[in-house]
């Protein structure tokens, strides 16, 4: 969608954990990302979609450089984020921001909510108190809290209002990139189409990126233009949504659409029959492979 | 923004929130007398200590020659020292001593411990491998001979005696402060505080220690005990203070020297001390059962908040305006209108095959000031053999309760105020704990979210599966074991014989799910709920349950109750569907009908909320 140069390049990306081994001090390395590569261009939303373990939370979490590259290239604006050194400059923080899960656990407790806000442009010196006050509250309004919130602690805010004000810590820094780590998978089904109304807003207005992981093909046919599909590390099939998730090319991306509800009970039956046809081939496969 | 955004409506205001946190502590204080002692033991002590000079009726250092040693006199209460001290004015001066002593040394502990235990914690690694080992080492010291040495090397004194129990303690809370710090530093806040770009600095001093101050607290209150034992220790030797100095250790010290003469003397100071550590230690105790209360409370509260919110219009009306779908909104959710295939679940005339029939179910909370909430207002369903009837509803709908009231396992303070809820006719609303028991393992079944956590992990499956089965059927073990590999096999485990003898973290979370389901099956029951039994579950491995749920239902023909937050879950497996909204059932429908003409405001706005891979609905914004 722009022939320019992307924001996000993602190159032939893997990382690696040490695991502690059996007997507790054999560590070995267990590889969780595999070679995965795509590109997210200025004002695009790119969908990563996977079953747990695939390795898509990993992949945020390498591109936040909170997990280390252990080998590819994350670029960002054309620069190897490898090449930063071991501190992370703060203009790379800026730039790329992240909104996770669950909000209950990404405020902390003891600290009123506004504060994550006004301490985060401290740091970034932006503004005075009293200008960092002002940007705070603005930035409440942008996602659709008052003032008054500023000053709640986070126990004293629903779930939906908490991921609103992790939304705005995100986007109070004005970044080019947000990661959104399964940013709306808690939340109830209104909260949820509120908080993806809210994104996308916000990103009609302020063309910022984001790098969308979920494991729900339906909040990435929403949110996403282009997607991703991980499973076991590897980037099974990527390209524009609808024709991923209209026109499957592999194999595991057909089986995780036939698992998926549907939103209508009209053919469920046909549904049911065809999965467990696809159970029994893949069955099948595999005795076949064992006797082989 | 193109849409105006509405409010959550959970707004309290913070102050009136902060002052019933208050005024709630107080009457958690009230209530545990033990604690009210503690704190007014320290109140009195921190008063005696302050207002000394006021209190005491001598100087604690002046003499009187006249009468050196006496015992209790009407001028000397309490007697005199040997040089005529008047002891009862030593008593009074040595509570500001002691609380002087024991204030300082956990506060030099403190400033030298919590540091230490943060940057162990939190850096991990080699810092706290190599940290942790110099820990150790510093607790296999004993406390008093680290005390010995400090004062065999700097004198004796206020200050040293201070650095030296500060030093004592100083590792118990660098040890403390380093478990915390490890379990709270993995936690979110913490990495979204690295994202925001905050220094590491800030993140442990600024993020992670505030966390720390409840376990800190409790930690302070025990220790504030424990050095004042230390210090009387260490006067009694002589090695404490100095002897003008007075304090309760250096008068236990002189008692010993006059034991014969003065046998008396020893009990003032021996009183002070075990009453001050004591209450201190009480303290702690109070402190620590208070903020785990308010965490409890704290949850239990807004959760009986959340439903008791007032019937505010629903966020989901934002949600039809952005979509632009659905009929004109209702006030009120109105008793569904019978669809052509739904069965209106209130007529009198109770079909023969009914397995469950629910009637105008009403459940409340019992507040602690005798009011009630109600979180389920008058629901009446019915579930037939055969049948899957869903229950669909986001967080806070009843949806839960409803279940557990049918199973006989409300939480403690909730109860099923009205209505019956009868299992193939007979009645189990007001059933003793004995018979609900009986008909739980037979007439019903039940599989909860996480099935990893409804397993127990140090009994094997077939253990498990073997416990249930002996506890409905006179079975030998053996045949048990024979049945309970017919029921793994049954929910699609292969491999059963070698399964029977693994514990559940040898299982996927999907195999888990089937084994817990196995175990629900075990009494072949009439009925089986699901309990948002598949939401943990990734898309491929939920399906897997379902079609099992939905194989397993047309091969046994029992009924179920599929509760459920998902709108595909529901299309994917249920007949019918029951909508409920804040403890009120909206609307009762035949699968499809309720999918292609919801008959309430609320149900179209769901449907408009529900984002699908298969299909498009209108792109946001």
């Amino acid at each position: 969608m722009n022939d320019s140069q992307p924001l996000l390049d993602v190159r032939d990306l893997h990382v690696d954990y040490d695991v502690a081994g059996a007997a507790g001090w054999r560590r070995r390395t267990l590889t969780v990302v595999k070679g995965v590569s795509f590109t997210i261009a200025p004002g695009e939303t790119y969908g990563l979609v996977g079953e747990s373990g695939s390795g898509k939370s990993t992949t945020g979490r390498a591109i936040l450089r909170l997990a280390d590259v252990s080998g590819g290239q994350v670029l960002v604006d054309g620069q190897d984020v490898a090449t930063l050194g071991r501190r992370t400059p703060l203009a790379y923080r800026r730039a790329v921001q992240a909104v996770y899960q669950d909000p209950t656990a990404s405020l902390n407790p003891r600290h009123r909510v506004g504060r994550a806000l006004t301490e985060t442009l401290a740091r970034h010196g932006l503004g005075d108190r009293d200008a960092r006050r002002r940007r705070a509250a603005e930035a409440f309004e942008q996602v659709g809290l008052t003032t008054d919130h500023l000053t709640r602690y986070p126990s004293q805010l629903s779930g939906g209002q908490l991921q609103r004000v992790a939304v705005a810590r995100a986007l109070v820094l004005e970044p080019r990139l947000v990661v959104c780590d399964e940013a709306v998978s808690a939340l109830d089904l209104s909260t949820q189409a509120q908080i993806l109304a809210l994104l996308s807003d916000l990103q009609a207005a302020s063309g910022v990126s984001y790098l969308f992981i979920t494991h729900d093909l339906g909040v990435v046919r929403h949110v996403a233009h282009r997607v991703g599909v991980l499973r076991g590390g590897e980037l099974v099939e990527q390209g524009a949504t609808r024709q991923v998730l209209d026109h499957p090319q592999h194999e595991y991306t057909r089986a995780l659409l036939a698992a998926s509800p549907s939103s209508h009970p009209d053919g469920r039956d046909e549904r049911r029959a065809e999965r467990a046809a696809r159970r029994a081939a893949a069955a099948q496969a595999t005795t076949a492979q064992e006797a082989a | 923004m193109s849409n105006a955004v509405i409010l959550d409506p959970a707004d309290r205001s913070p102050a009136g929130t902060q002052a019933r946190g208050v005024v709630q502590a107080w009457h958690r204080l009230r209530r545990q007398p033990s604690t009210l002692f503690a704190v007014v033991v320290v109140a009195v002590l921190v008063v005696v200590a302050v207002a000394a000079p006021l209190l005491a009726p001598y100087a604690p250092e002046a003499t009187d020659f006249d009468a050196p040693l006496s015992g209790p006199t009407a001028d000397h209460p309490l007697g005199t020292a040997d040089l005529g001290q008047d002891l009862l004015s030593q008593l009074i001066y040595g509570a500001r001593t002691a609380l002087v002593v024991a204030g300082g040394s956990v506060l030099v502990a403190m400033l030298i411990g919590v540091p230490i235990g943060l940057v162990l914690g939190y850096k991990g690694g080699w810092y706290d491998r190599i940290g942790s080992r110099g820990l150790d080492i510093a607790d296999a010291l004993p406390g008093l001979m680290v005390g010995f040495v400090v004062i065999a090397i700097l004198g004796r004194g206020m200050a040293v005696l201070v650095l030296a129990i500060g030093l004592v303690f100083c590792m118990n809370f660098a040890r403390m402060t380093r478990a915390i710090t490890l379990t709270e530093r993995k936690k979110l806040y913490v990495e979204s505080a690295h994202v925001s770009g905050l220094r590491e600095r800030q993140i442990v001093f600024g993020q992670v220690l505030p966390n720390l101050a409840g376990p800190l607290a409790v930690q302070a209150a025990v220790f504030l005990g424990s050095a004042i034992k230390v210090e009387a220790a260490l006067s009694f030797l002589g090695l404490g203070l100095g002897d003008d100095q007075p304090s309760w250790g250096g008068m236990l010290g002189l008692a010993a020297e006059h034991q014969a003469d003065r046998p008396l003397m020893a009990v003032a100071p021996g009183v002070a001390i075990l009453l001050t550590v004591l209450a201190f230690n009480l303290l702690g105790d109070g402190i620590n059962d208070a903020l785990s209360g308010r965490r409890t409370t704290g949850r239990r509260r807004s959760a009986v908040l959340g439903r008791l919110r007032p019937p505010t219009p629903p966020t989901l009306a934002e949600v039809r305006t952005a979509r632009s779908a659905g009929p004109a909104p209702e006030a009120e959710p109105q008793p569904a209108p019978a669809g052509s295939g739904a069965t209106p679940d209130d007529d009198v005339e109770v079909p023969a095959d009914t397995v469950l029939d629910v009637r105008d179910a009403t459940i409340v909370a019992d507040r602690p000031d005798g009011s009630t909430v109600t979180l389920v207002h008058g629901v009446s369903l019915r579930v037939r053999r055969g049948e899957i009837l869903g229950l669909l509803g986001e967080s806070g709908s009843g949806k839960s309760m409803l279940a557990k009231a049918v199973l006989g396992l409300l939480p403690p303070g909730v109860r099923l105020a009205e209505g019956s809820v009868r299992l193939n006719g007979t009645e189990l609303a007001g059933c003793s704990e004995r018979e609900l028991r009986a008909v739980r393992g037979t007439g019903l079944g039940v599989v909860l979210q996480n099935p990893q956590a409804n397993l127990s992990p140090v009994h094997t499956v077939g253990r498990q599966l073997v416990d249930v089965l002996r506890a409905h059927h006179p079975l030998s073990k053996r045949d048990a074991r024979a049945r309970a590999a017919e029921l793994l096999d049954l929910v699609g485990v292969n491999d059963v014989q070698r399964r029977l003898d693994q514990y559940p973290y040898q299982f996927s979370g999907g195999m888990a799910q089937r084994v817990a389901i196995a175990i629900a099956l075990a009494g072949e029951p009439d009925l089986l709920i699901l309990d948002e039994a598949t939401s943990a579950l990734d898309v491929t491995t939920q399906s897997q349950v379902l079609d099992l749920v939905l194989d397993l239902r047309d091969r046994l023909g029992m009924a179920i109750v599929n509760i459920t937050h998902d709108l595909g879950v529901a299309a994917e497996t249920c007949d019918r569907v029951a909508v409920l909204y804040r403890g009120e059932l909206v609307e009762v429908a035949d699968v499809v009908d309720l999918f292609d003409r919801p008959q309430q405001a609320y149900t179209a706005a769901l449907l408009a909320a529900h984002p699908t891979a298969d299909h498009d609905v209108e792109v946001i914004a």
